[in-house]
């Protein structure tokens, strides 16, 4: 509805597709950027279904997972619980990257940041996003 | 030698290629040199682990993701036709207004006009037509006595007086 109503805005220099896209960027992550970090995740704040997940994909890192709506819902639920643990742009970079499986000039393109920034952006939110893990699963692996 | 490898000789852990690369654009060789590394390493296996633990929640994250109903697009035009409409309505109605209070304009200078045609003939008529009249009133009463004024009938009265004598 924004882009809709500031239609007259557009001046017809790039692609229309191009010119929404940033503007439903830019207007979720100010919404994500009004509503308040949470802190860490740590392993007693997980669920009972995201434990079993953790401890069944740990299991099956090297094989064939089984992937049931069921465990898909328990993996996006729990990939919210990290993913608010980080900034709003670094979560747009790595989700857009690792996610969707979009190129760093394109992030670049829709964000309208620069390519250097979307790397920092995407390294920072692996690392993160990593020791996040990686302390879950050494309280997951101590507990069982 | 692949990047992974180098950056293996360098770091002396995996941790810096796991950050930097995303996993999806790890090359087969990359993904062997790897796991060859945290076959040897503790910390880089949990390290390993995690990220490819990180990299399935994401990417079942962005799987659920919730995209527009198939019909977004058509209601987004249907809206953006009804607002060009509404547009162009509100124009014709501000053009349809100024007109009409031209108009109004125009038709009260008329009535105006025509008004003062049908008055100002009577008028000019009536004037040119009483004022005979008054002048004849004027001369008439100036010469009857009850159209004297006190003091006029006072001289008169002297000058009878002086001529009787």
């Amino acid at each position: 509805m924004k882009a809709f109503t500031q239609l007259k805005s557009y001046e017809g220099r790039g692609s229309l597709e191009g010119w929404m896209t940033r503007i439903a960027t830019n207007t979720c992550l100010n919404m994500v950027r009004a509503s308040k970090r949470r802190p860490e995740l740590t392993a007693s704040d997980l669920s009972a279904e995201q434990s079993e997940w953790l401890g069944q994909n740990l299991a099956n890192l090297a094989g064939e997972t089984h992937r049931s709506t069921e465990n898909k819902l328990v993996a996006a639920d729990l990939a919210d619980r990290l993913l608010e643990g980080l900034s709003p742009e670094d979560r747009l970079a790595v989700t857009l990257i690792d996610g969707e499986g979009a190129s760093v000039k394109e992030v670049a393109h829709t964000t309208g940041w620069s390519e250097s920034k979307v790397k920092v952006r995407a390294f920072r939110a692996r690392k993160r996003l990593r020791e996040a893990m990686e302390k879950l699963l050494k309280y997951h692996k101590t507990a069982a | 030698m692949t990047e992974a490898q180098t950056k293996i000789m360098e770091y002396q852990h995996i941790t810096e290629i796991l950050d930097n690369t995303p996993p999806a654009s790890l090359s087969e060789q990359d993904r062997e040199t790897i796991r060859a590394h945290v076959s040897e390493c503790t910390p880089c296996r949990q390290a390993y682990e995690a990220a490819q633990l990180s990299e399935l929640i994401v990417k079942e994250r962005s799987a659920e993701a919730i995209g527009p109903s198939p019909f977004f697009q058509t209601r987004v035009l249907a809206a953006w036709r009804e607002q060009q409409e509404a547009g162009r309505m509100n124009a014709f109605g501000r053009l349809w207004k100024s007109a009409g209070a031209l108009v109004a304009s125009l038709a009260l200078t008329t009535a105006a006009l025509a008004a003062l045609s049908f008055t100002v003939p009577q008028a000019t008529q009536i004037s040119s037509e009483t004022n005979p009249a008054v002048e004849s009133m004027v001369l008439d009463g100036a010469e009857s006595d009850e159209q004297l004024t006190e003091e006029q009938m006072l001289s008169a009265m002297y000058v009878d007086d002086e001529g009787s004598r």
